[in-house]
């Protein structure tokens, strides 16, 4: 079992870890806010090019359990989720014009968790 | 200069809903506090309201609480421990104190007032009073909470806050009740959610998501291969009015141009922009019920707040829940398959955030448009054929008040 950071092969991504893996909505989105439009580019060329790479590997693990490093890799995808309408639509980091993303309240956010458990209200109704 | 025909039967919407009229909307129900008071009375203390799905509350002694501003009342719905949905006012029969105070949870069975105690079960019967013998002549079984009307539409439930309801569910939601049956709700079970608190009218708000005239301005960065090129300016080529609800559809883009990203996420499944491109399936009757070319998705607006926009593969919600005659809470619900892999979920997130970001831009005008009606510079909205859906909108509204007539519904 790799004990780095992420997993082994995409150890090249290793460096966004601190910024961009995020459990939640908000804190992805504050991270977008917050970033210059050439750290959001530098961030989206480096994981762009390896989404398939990254999507092939991702296919074996379930999805609510998961070792660290795995969960670390997906929420760097989610990032790249949150960050692609700023780098290929506005051309800055917020919507143009667009109502405070501040004022907008998530809730009822799946969860990726590295253990078994789930709580009340977080992530599908079903299973 | 004439209005050109919309939709398929060779008329303008104005020709197929003469009664609509063509004049300006005055604009004075949006910024008048007596007009909404009028419509916290005649309308939101009188008909069904959506407060959430069944998959909400699963199982006995699940519950949810909403606070119902414009209908002065705080509900408490509740599964019992007999499987079935309950709704009460959520107030102690003691001193009035709110019994539940969460937004939602699950009880063991028993509901105790924080105040002093008192207890009811989820069938909303008192069956506890601490010190009970210094009460006089107190009868337990005459003071359970108060019940409110509730009913469930393909699991949608509903409460009617009229302590006599003048209408069943069924009956409320007549002819679009019917055609919308059979869409997998039930089955889009992973649901992701967001909520603000806008500067408003209600009806301003609602009345934004209602046309697609604004969509080539103001997303025009967000959406920017939407519609297909014949429409570019998103007229509806489908709409039915009914007496207080409406439906209507939008086409889409039959040759798209994806990003990067979008490409890459069209891999993994049916994504959002995927659903708002033109749909070449053989759809279910549920959707695109007038068979237009080029589907893309269904807006149902079921009166006063609640919107249910239907696609080939998701759907979403919109609640308008007026707080003030000029504040509102405005509830977004989207709702998915549950997704079977972690790419998925990278699929459904971007879905989600593109969502969001259109979102962001909807909202944009609204607290502004409503400083500006309030200056009332001007009186009137004005119109086109394209934004009928709005007119039928503050045309029932105005029935139900009759701040104009003296008299409503």
């Amino acid at each position: 079992m790799s004990q780095g950071v992420l997993p082994d092969q995409f150890a090249d991504l290793e460096a966004f870890v601190a910024d961009w893996s995020l459990a939640e909505e908000r804190a992805r989105n504050q991270k977008r806010l917050s970033s210059s439009m050439e750290e959001l580019r530098t961030f989206y060329d480096a994981i762009f090019p390896r989404m398939e790479a990254i999507l092939e590997y991702l296919r074996q693990f379930p999805l609510d359990t998961m070792p660290e490093e795995v969960r670390r890799l997906i929420l760097l995808t989610l990032s790249l989720a949150e960050i692609a309408p700023a780098v290929e639509f506005f051309g800055q980091p917020g919507v143009i014009d667009g109502f405070e993303s501040t004022r907008f309240v998530p809730g009822h956010e799946p969860r990726f968790s590295s253990v078994a458990g789930r709580r009340k209200h977080h992530g599908t109704w079903q299973q | 200069m004439g209005i050109q025909t919309n939709g398929t039967n060779g008329k303008s919407w104005a020709q197929t809903y003469p009664e609509l009229g063509t004049g300006p909307v005055p604009i004075e129900p949006c910024i008048s506090p007596e007009y909404h008071t009028l419509e916290r009375e005649r309308i939101f203390k009188q008909v069904w309201l959506n407060v959430g799905r069944v998959e909400e509350i699963p199982k006995a002694g699940d519950y949810l609480v909403k606070n119902i501003a414009a209908g002065e009342a705080s509900v408490l719905i509740v599964r019992g421990q007999d499987g079935t949905i309950r709704a009460f006012h959520n107030m102690c029969s003691h001193r009035g104190n709110k019994v539940v105070w969460d937004g939602d949870g699950t009880c063991r069975g028993v509901f105790a007032c924080k105040f002093h105690g008192w207890s009811y079960n989820t069938e909303g019967r008192l069956i506890f009073v601490p010190d009970e013998d210094q009460f006089f002549d107190l009868d337990k079984t005459a003071h359970g909470l108060t019940p409110v009307a509730v009913d469930t539409w393909e699991g949608f439930i509903f409460i009617n806050l009229a302590p006599q309801p003048k209408e069943t569910l069924t009956e409320y939601l007549g002819e679009l009740g019917e055609q919308l049956r059979g869409f997998p709700f039930g089955r889009y079970t992973t649901r992701k959610t967001y909520q603000t608190e806008a500067k408003v009218s209600w009806k301003v708000a609602a009345d934004a998501f209602q046309e697609g005239y604004h969509v080539a301005f103001i997303h025009a960065r967000s959406l920017p291969s939407y519609g297909p090129k014949e429409n570019p300016l998103v007229h509806l080529p489908w709409v039915k009015l009914y007496r207080n609800h409406r439906r209507f559809s939008v086409d889409g883009n039959p040759k798209p141009k994806p990003t990067p990203i979008q490409t890459l996420v069209h891999k993994l499944g049916r994504s959002f922009d995927t659903m708002l491109s033109a749909s070449t399936d053989d759809l279910p009757p549920y959707l695109n019920p007038g068979k237009v070319p080029n589907w893309s998705f269904d807006i149902n607006v079921i009166f006063p707040n609640f919107f249910v926009d239907v696609l080939d593969g998701m759907y979403f919600t919109y609640h308008f829940w007026p707080l003030a005659v000029d504040r509102t809470l405005w509830e977004f619900r989207q709702y998915f398959p549950p997704a079977t892999t972690v790419e998925q979920r990278f699929g459904q997130e971007y879905s989600k955030c593109l969502f969001r970001d259109a979102l962001l831009e909807d909202l944009s005008t609204l607290e502004e448009t409503q400083q500006a009606l309030a200056t009332r510079a001007k009186t009137h909205f004005l119109l086109q054929d394209n934004e009928v859906c709005i007119r039928h909108g503050h045309k029932v509204v105005e029935e139900y008040v009759g701040f104009y007539s003296g008299g409503g519904a």
